[in-house]
């Protein structure tokens, strides 16, 4: 007989349900920037052009966006998951805030508690970075190019934003699982070490599989 | 054919369009998690220092996205990266997809576009790249969040052992950028691992640290939810100074382009 699924709860079962609703909305909407483009400029470019182009970048960004899928949806959350494959900057903003938002709210990540967390931090991270886009485009822009260029004196600040983001996030994770951190990041510059340009994307999918294979035999061994 | 056509009232309205979607999806999100969040028994502190701490920690790194959306205006204007990098679109992808179509076409994102349809082309591209993670999400997340809940309720053990699955694939993630910050090569040479990275990275981990320390010992819980913000506000602030007071032999330090 077949095996009969377990059941979600409501809630979960409701945010699917929206979650689906909004995402296939914003393909269309996403989708209708470049036909609404195209037709209101009465302008359509070379379809030759555009597949050269997409060749070179398709393989990457697909591919990129399996592992993404895989990597995050468990981490955050479904309305987080949701929410933050629509609004975008994942990994360098999404991902970190609502890692954030659970370790100062104290919740499991896959609780329903975190999934409430995770969902509000990658909803209200969406709209911060929308008002501050607009009011920078509306008011700073020419202002904001001075700030930013490689001759200002706060460039660096921008130039070395990650690692910022990344020192005091991890500072967090370091300091409670200390015995679980050293190995990946070691992996990850004996990588960087035989390919120092390699892609983040795929850095991240290694260092992932080490931290967790690590994990694993930690608790195989009884270690922390 | 106008030739302010990239900042015409036609894309400032479509920028309007998408931009409203996204806060409107964003608000609709926010309320239902509240909602079940005050059922689940999260006080109104904890769901609003969520807020307040999401809405700070976003702020350094979205004007990172601001400073990507006028990179790009020179070529392309400043409506159509305002609208991809306020929806999807991520800063190294939008900048890789619209230099790739213009180098096809023979240009560069140093070059303004003057032609419509090069510029509907770039378009195209930036668009059709990041869909197809809209396209998979519908699709299995669903399924992968049904298993992680069954291993999680599995048992109490089980429920362990997510956990620290969990915590090890955050890590893993943090790892990464770590790991970049150490010896990481950028292909544009911008940010590339050296003193400079290694310092700003070590001065977050530290005021990091610290700022926790500092909430601990002296019960200061409303200053928690900031303190990671915080030190990467101040972890950029010292970038700026040594940038500033070091000899240029030393902040120009990287381990391919040792001043």
């Amino acid at each position: 007989m077949a095996k009969q699924k377990e059941k979600m709860s409501p809630y979960y079962e409701s945010v699917h349900r929206c979650g689906r609703i909004w995402t296939l909305g914003a393909l269309s909407v996403l989708l209708s920037v470049p036909v609404a483009i195209c037709l209101h400029f009465n302008a359509w470019p070379a379809f030759g052009d555009v597949g050269k182009a997409l060749l070179k970048v398709l393989p990457i960004y697909w591919g990129t966006a399996v592992v993404e899928v895989l990597t995050y949806t468990p981490m955050l959350g479904a309305g987080g998951t949701y929410l933050a494959f629509v609004t975008g900057n994942i990994t360098n903003l999404k991902m970190p805030c609502a890692l954030n938002a659970l370790e100062n709210a104290k919740v499991r990540a896959n609780s329903e508690e975190g999934e409430v967390i995770s969902t509000i931090s990658i909803g209200v991270s969406a709209i911060t970075t929308t008002v501050i886009i607009a009011v920078g485009v509306l008011a700073f822009a020419p202002f904001l190019g001075r700030i930013t260029d490689p001759s200002s004196v706060f460039s660096p600040a921008f130039t070395y934003v990650l690692p910022a983001l990344f020192g005091a996030l991890g500072a967090g994770y370091l300091r409670k699982h200390w015995k679980l951190s050293i190995l990946p990041v070691l992996v990850g510059v004996l990588v960087l070490l035989l390919s120092p340009t390699m892609a983040v994307g795929t850095l991240l999918f290694i260092t992932l599989i080490v931290s967790i294979g690590g994990a694993l035999a930690m608790l195989k061994l009884k270690w922390g | 054919m106008d030739p302010n056509f990239k900042e015409s009232g036609f894309m400032y309205a479509l920028a309007a369009f998408v931009i409203g979607f996204v806060v409107i999806e964003s608000v609709f999100f926010i309320v239902k998690a509240w909602k079940k969040g005050r059922a689940l028994g999260l006080t109104k502190e904890t769901l609003k220092n969520t807020v307040v701490s999401s809405a700070m920690f976003t702020i350094a790194p979205a004007l990172s996205i601001l400073a990507t959306v006028i990179v790009l205006a020179s070529a392309l204007g400043i409506v159509l990266p305002w609208i991809r990098l306020s929806v999807i679109g991520n800063l190294a992808y939008e900048t890789v997809a619209s230099d790739t179509m213009l180098e096809t076409m023979g240009s560069s994102l140093s070059t303004p576009i003057t032609d419509p349809a090069q510029f509907g082309a770039v378009a195209w591209v930036m668009t059709l790249g990041t869909t197809f993670a809209l396209v998979l999400v519908p699709i299995f997340c669903k399924g992968i969040h049904r298993k992680v809940g069954h291993v999680v309720n599995k048992s109490e053990t089980s429920a362990k052992t997510a956990d620290v699955l969990s915590a090890a694939a955050f890590i893993g993630i943090i790892a990464a950028f770590v790991a970049r910050a150490i010896y990481g090569k950028t292909p544009d040479g911008v940010g590339d691992a050296g003193f400079m990275s290694i310092a700003t990275l070590l001065t977050a981990v530290v005021a990091s640290f610290l700022l926790e320390l500092l909430c601990e010992k002296c019960r200061l819980t409303k200053l928690q939810p900031f303190a990671m913000p915080l030190a990467m506000f101040l972890a950029m602030g010292m970038a700026v100074l040594l940038n500033q007071v070091l000899p240029a032999e030393l902040t120009g330090f990287t381990w391919w382009n040792q001043v």
